[in-house]
């Protein structure tokens, strides 16, 4: 290359770097003024898709965003309780079998409709016609509702069914006329698609915040609904809610870091949740929901089927070094997790006790065979976590003699593997949630003989006895009694040890802790309960923001 | 020239009705696959505790409980009216994620094809004329790394870059939250925003294609810059060209004119599969990037056993890939006479 080529391609070189800088820079400096504003607000990210149809939605992502949406009957407690909400007060007949809620007068839509009984009843007839979503927790227990009076609403329960109030807190009401006037085709009959394909898109509630704009998986953003009935006591509440539908690990890092988000989903890992903590003005916050970690024993397989071989299995686990190595943060677990009300406070968890383990394997049937039966263990191959828990047990396990075979199955896999006693594996880690705030919802899905065959249920308890128990803790209103029966189960099962219960897992998030107030680590701080409802935990009425207060890095949001 | 024309006209017909044939065999072997995937489609959408009677009306909906080649028929009906079903996973009609989802892909696929098309011809070009300097080393240099490091490894690099030390571009989705949309046309924000005249828009549009855009085409970008570079080397000194020299034609214009064009027929024809290959290689980058593309629809659609999604999404990239090795060709076609007429003799 001659010397004046190589001047005049340096020379064009140098030109091309300084446009594209000059580009780049007017490019940063319009969204620095753009963001010029002090808007209140809580970005946060969390898995998509997010279906804010109260008759569709469930996961967490979906049920934070309904529960900000739509109001219920009554509201959750951090206690378990509930308190009066849309019905201001209710009466229960003598036989369970009958509830009368009277609801709060002049509520208003986010249209402006005026909710009603009418709007009660099309709510709860359509989440249980759909059969999606919550729609479970109504379908087996209500066998009518009507409407009294404009402001009177009356369900009839097919069984007396305890934890009903609290099931209710499910139970959101759309304003009946405007998904009426929404319907598209569909297979509901008169109702058509009964307003799906709108309500995947926009709102129909009266709840503290109402749908902006709905980027289908990519962002949901609320804002703030200012004729909300209830009120705004709270001036701090944050004017929007944003939720990103994203949990990959370097985005949500890079968007904590630059100040663009207030609030981690709990998808993370340890490590990067470790990591975006120790960034300025960025704290953990760890709560527990009532899940449990779970290594489910097939009982009705060899060698799982034999008592003293699970039980053996449960000494040899060395949960106390799976908790601090695996998953900090955590807490050892029965077939309740201790965040739930009902839960049995007098059972202790079984321990790593390998002289225990031993003589529990000498009294069972295999013992002097266990070549002939190794314990079969699959472990989610999505779950990258859970293959140090399965080696960990197979580790232990060697050590009383127990062969332990691992094997990555991916979940689709699982899931059509547990669909049969036969095909199902002798172990299988699994998390469970319960559905609603008490221990009688992990009891029924976890033990209860109709969850067999779905990923809830990899033991094949199938015990009458338990299901008798469970049925008639279930329909027991008073709430004192129906706890001591809940007692009573998990001692049962505890004794029965299908389960090897590893942990209840905590959700953990970080959040930019020098402008957001975060009522859940608020609670936590100060050693109170946190709501056990799954999502209610980002209501954001409660929450606080003051971006004024916001330390560099901030990048403010523009609406 | 009318002969001609009718000659590429009939090989146009030709390829179009062996698409038809590829894209029916596609749609089998896709449907048998999607099916023979673990779990039970309607059980997993409706959630384990759903009761069964509602199941059993989903799965009916979905023809789930007739036979294989019954519950084809009954998706290829669909199919050729335009109803490729209902998405699991969105709990809306999958053609219309389609059409949200499609274009957001096309837009970042389209501008990393700008991308890799001026940059590759150019970056080959000054690697051809300057072979065995120093500009054709560092060239070479940057192509091995651009071509050995996977799009979604460099997404991640200008995440961390621009996203976090230099935080000057978006990194998140396709529009920012203050932008009004423009309405929907063509579906690509970029070209929407211009027919609008929302410069706001389109400007912030444009920003949020930078980034993915970029990372999406790096590979290709320097795959075909060493293709070219490599075809002009091999014609440089071809007897034509050192005809067109005698006649003292500059230099520049024989480079452009005379040896550029035989030179780019190996990469174009690559350029036509990078181009179909980048919409289906867009789920990392998509996912980084939350960018809200078939890509990542497609993947997930996979994760949850969405068995209308998957198919409808495997049929729209093969109707891509065949349309853009139909263009292929014909540019191809365009610039070597040769193939063109040996194309035309095939008929």
């Amino acid at each position: 290359m001659k010397r004046s080529e190589f001047v005049r391609f340096l020379k064009n070189g140098l030109f091309f770097i300084l446009i594209a800088s000059l580009v780049l820079n007017l490019v940063g400096f319009q969204q620095q003024t753009l963001a010029a504003t002090n808007i209140k607000v809580i970005r946060h990210t969390d898995s998509w898709p997010a279906y804010i149809d109260p008759a569709v939605g469930s996961d967490y992502a979906s049920s934070i965003s309904i529960c900000n949406m739509y109001d219920s009957l009554v509201f959750p407690n951090p206690d378990g309780s509930v308190k009066p909400w849309l019905a201001k007060s209710w009466v229960i007949s003598a036989n369970a079998l009958t509830y009368t809620f009277t609801l709060v007068p002049g509520v208003k839509f986010h249209n402006g409709d005026t909710l009603t009984a009418a709007d009660v009843v099309f709510s709860l007839q359509r989440l249980m016609t759909i059969g999606e979503g919550y729609g479970y927790l109504f379908t087996s227990s209500v066998k009518a509702a009507k409407a009294l009076g404009t402001y009177k609403v009356q369900f009839t329960l097919k069984q007396p069914f305890g934890p009903f109030l609290g099931a209710l807190v499910r139970l959101y009401i759309l304003d009946k006329k405007q998904v009426m006037a929404h319907l598209r085709t569909g297979t509901y009959g008169a109702f058509k698609d009964y307003g799906k394909g709108w309500l995947v898109t926009h709102d129909a509630g009266s709840g503290p915040y109402k749908v902006k704009t709905m980027k289908t998986a990519e962002s949901l953003l609320m804002e703030k609904f200012n004729g909300y009935w209830a009120g705004w006591a709270n001036k701090d509440a944050p004017q929007y809610a944003e939720e990103i539908g994203t949990t990959e690990a370097v985005t949500v890092r890079t968007l904590i870091s630059r100040g663009a988000l207030e609030i981690t989903d709990q998808w993370q890992t340890e490590e990067n949740l470790a990591a975006m903590a120790k960034l300025p003005n960025t704290k953990l916050c760890s709560f527990f929901e009532g899940s449990v970690l779970n290594i489910m024993l097939n009982t009705k397989k060899a060698p799982t089927d034999d008592i003293h071989f699970r039980k053996a299995l449960a000494y040899c686990v060395d949960y106390q070094q799976i908790i601090a190595k695996l998953f900090p943060g955590t807490r050892p677990s029965t077939a309740c997790p201790r965040s739930l009300p009902g839960y049995d406070p007098n059972l202790k968890p079984y321990t790593l006790d390998l002289a225990k383990a031993q003589a529990e394997l000498k009294q069972s049937k295999y013992y002097g065979k266990l070549a002939k039966y190794p314990f079969e263990l699959d472990w989610v191959s999505e779950v990258p976590a859970e293959e140090k828990i399965a080696l960990m047990v197979q580790a232990n396990a060697a050590k009383i003699g127990i062969k332990v075979n691992i094997t990555k199955v991916p979940w689709l896999s699982l899931i059509d593997l547990l669909a049969k006693p036969a095909s199902t594996p002798n172990g299988s880690v699994i998390f469970v949630a319960a559905h609603y705030a008490e221990a009688g919802s992990m009891l029924e899905s976890r033990y209860e003989s109709s969850s067999t065959g779905t990923w809830e249920q990899g033991e094949w308890l199938q015990n009458p006895q338990i299901d008798i128990l469970i049925k008639a803790a279930l329909a027991t209103v008073d709430q004192k009694k129906r706890f001591q029966k809940y007692y009573t189960i998990q001692e049962k099962i505890f004794a029965l040890c299908p389960t090897l219960w590893i942990l209840e897992q905590a959700i953990k998030q970080d959040y930019r802790s020098d402008y957001v107030v975060f009522p859940a680590a608020e609670a936590v701080k100060q050693g109170k309960p946190v709501n056990p409802v799954m999502g209610y935990n980002f209501y954001y009425r409660d929450f606080k923001v003051f971006p004024e207060k916001a330390k560099q890095p901030y990048t403010p949001f523009t609406a | 020239m009318e002969v001609k024309q009718v000659k590429l006209g009939s090989f146009l017909l030709k390829r179009f009705l062996l698409s038809i044939f590829v894209i029916i065999g596609l749609s089998i072997v896709i449907f048998i696959i999607a099916r023979v995937v673990p779990g039970d489609p309607a059980r997993m959408a409706l959630g384990p505790r759903a009761p069964e009677d509602v199941v059993q009306a989903l799965r009916k909906e979905m023809h789930l409980d007739k036979p294989l080649p019954v519950e084809y028929f009954y998706w290829i009906k669909g199919v050729v009216r335009g109803d490729f079903g209902q998405s699991l996973v969105s709990k809306r009609p999958v053609a219309e994620d389609i059409k949200e989802f499609f274009p957001a892909t096309m837009e970042l696929a389209i501008f990393a094809g700008i991308l890799m098309v001026i940059f590759a011809i150019l970056l080959g070009v000054l690697a051809a004329q300057y072979k065995n300097t120093w500009i054709d080393s560092l060239i070479r240099m940057l192509s091995y790394f651009g071509i050995a490091i996977p799009a979604f490894v460099v997404a991640i690099i200008f995440m961390l870059l621009f996203g976090y030390y230099w935080p000057i571009l978006p990194v998140l989705g396709r529009l920012s939250s203050g932008i009004t949309p423009p309405r929907t046309i063509t579906g690509l924000l970029t070209l929407d925003s211009l027919i609008e005249g929302n410069f706001p828009a389109f400007w912030d549009a444009f920003k949020h294609l930078i980034l993915p855009g970029v990372a999406l085409s790096l590979g290709g970008l320097f795959q075909e810059a060493r293709i070219t570079r490599s075809s002009m080397v091999d014609n440089m000194h071809k007897d034509f060209l050192a005809a067109e020299r005698g006649y003292g034609i500059p230099e520049k214009i024989v480079m452009f004119k005379y040896l550029l064009k035989p030179s780019l027929i190996s990469t174009v024809s690559i350029m036509g599969l990078d181009f179909a290959s980048l919409l289906s290689n867009a789920f990392l980058v998509e996912l980084i990037f939350n960018w809200p593309g078939i890509s990542r629809y497609g993947i997930n659609a996979m994760l949850h056993k969405d068995l209308d999604a998957i198919s409808a999404v495997i049929i729209v990239f093969g109707v891509v890939f065949l349309v853009v090795n139909i263009i292929v060709d014909v540019i191809v076609a365009l610039l070597d006479p040769r193939i063109r007429l040996g194309a035309a003799r095939d008929v």
